[in-house]
């Protein structure tokens, strides 16, 4: 059974990949900072429950990160670790002129940082494991549209997110030889609680601007790591995937 | 791990390293240099060596901070604690 960490599992697109996931075999680990009541649903859950595992970790802290995967790897024990979906993060809108810096470091912090140091610290487990045991693997980092298109208000956001896709490029470069790819995944506008920083005008007009004629949901993503993670997507890496019903093109 | 198992343990994961690459395996001494020619490890080999050791001795010694070192030695006397 391969299995997966998806990071920010506690609530929306994070929560909606997990139960995906655990639908489709894979076993599957993630955090959050605190335990939610889906968490506790799914470590209950018959025929989910003893293939998830919760740990409590503050993303973007470097020894919780670390503490989390060991943990998480050494409850799938031979099942090791197949993959790692970066999915924790956070947004805050504002104009930088009167942005806290310290929201911005927050941000930086958990989006950026945090994707780093999990991604350091999975790596290590894949590198680690021999071909016979679990060769290669996947590291998906979900992204945004608006780190390549940026967005009134979000400039900060927009950077950790840009910096998350040239760190899955330079990663992709870095580990290929061992067959773990790294992609991102970037959403357009999301209906979930992370686009309720846009105001129902702003969706509308996005709604509008969409050649799907809609915003994507949390499956349209679910879909998008899924293909990642499967053998199918082995050729690919260093890529970034946009879904977003067509509005950037 | 004692010193000499540490060391053990380094020269037995250099050697399936090479293999694994198809290259031959000289012989391995305190003094050889980890990234030299003489083995043919690259920065990755490198990467994947130091993960190895952390599962099996339970540490990073590079987690807070790079070590300079060039020799096998040298990286067995980091793990020793």
């Amino acid at each position: 059974m391969r299995h997966v960490i998806v990071t920010g599992g506690s609530r929306g697109l994070g929560a909606v990949m997990i139960e995906g996931l655990l639908a489709d075999g894979y076993r599957v680990s993630t955090c959050s900072r605190k335990k939610t009541d889906n968490i506790a649903r799914l470590e209950a859950h018959p025929e989910y429950g003893p293939y998830f595992f919760w740990q409590a970790c503050e993303v973007g802290e470097a020894d919780q990160v670390d503490a989390f995967v060991e943990a998480a790897v050494a409850w799938a024990g031979d099942d090791g670790l197949w993959g790692l979906v970066n999915n924790a993060g956070v947004a805050q809108a504002g104009i930088l002129a009167s942005f806290p810096n310290v929201e911005s470091e927050r941000i930086i912090k958990i989006n950026l940082l945090g994707t780093i140091q999990m991604a350091r610290a999975a790596s290590k487990v894949m590198l680690a494991q021999k071909p016979s045991e679990n060769q290669g693997g996947r590291i998906i980092n979900i992204s945004s549209i608006i780190g390549t298109r940026g967005y009134n208000g979000l400039s900060a956001y927009s950077a950790s997110k840009a910096g998350v896709d040239g760190f899955s490029r330079a990663l992709a470069r870095e580990l290929g030889r061992r067959q773990i790819t790294v992609n991102s995944v970037a959403p357009g506008y999301v209906a979930t609680e992370m686009s309720s920083t846009l105001s129902p005008s702003q969706l509308k007009q996005i709604v509008g601007r969409t050649p799907l004629g809609r915003l994507a949901d949390e499956d349209d993503i679910l879909n998008a790591v899924r293909f990642f993670l499967s053998d199918g997507a082995r050729m690919i890496t260093g890529q970034t995937l946009i879904i977003d019903g067509g509005i950037s093109t | 791990m004692t010193e000499d198992q540490i060391y053990a343990a380094i020269v037995e994961i250099i050697s399936q390293t090479l293999d694994d690459k198809g290259l031959d395996v000289p012989e391995i001494t305190p003094a050889t240099e980890v990234l030299g020619d003489e083995l043919g490890i690259d920065s990755l080999d490198l990467a994947t060596l130091v993960s190895e050791l952390e599962k099996k001795i339970g540490f990073d010694p590079f987690a807070k901070g790079f070590i300079e070192f060039k020799t096998v030695g040298e990286l067995t006397k980091l793990y020793v604690r």
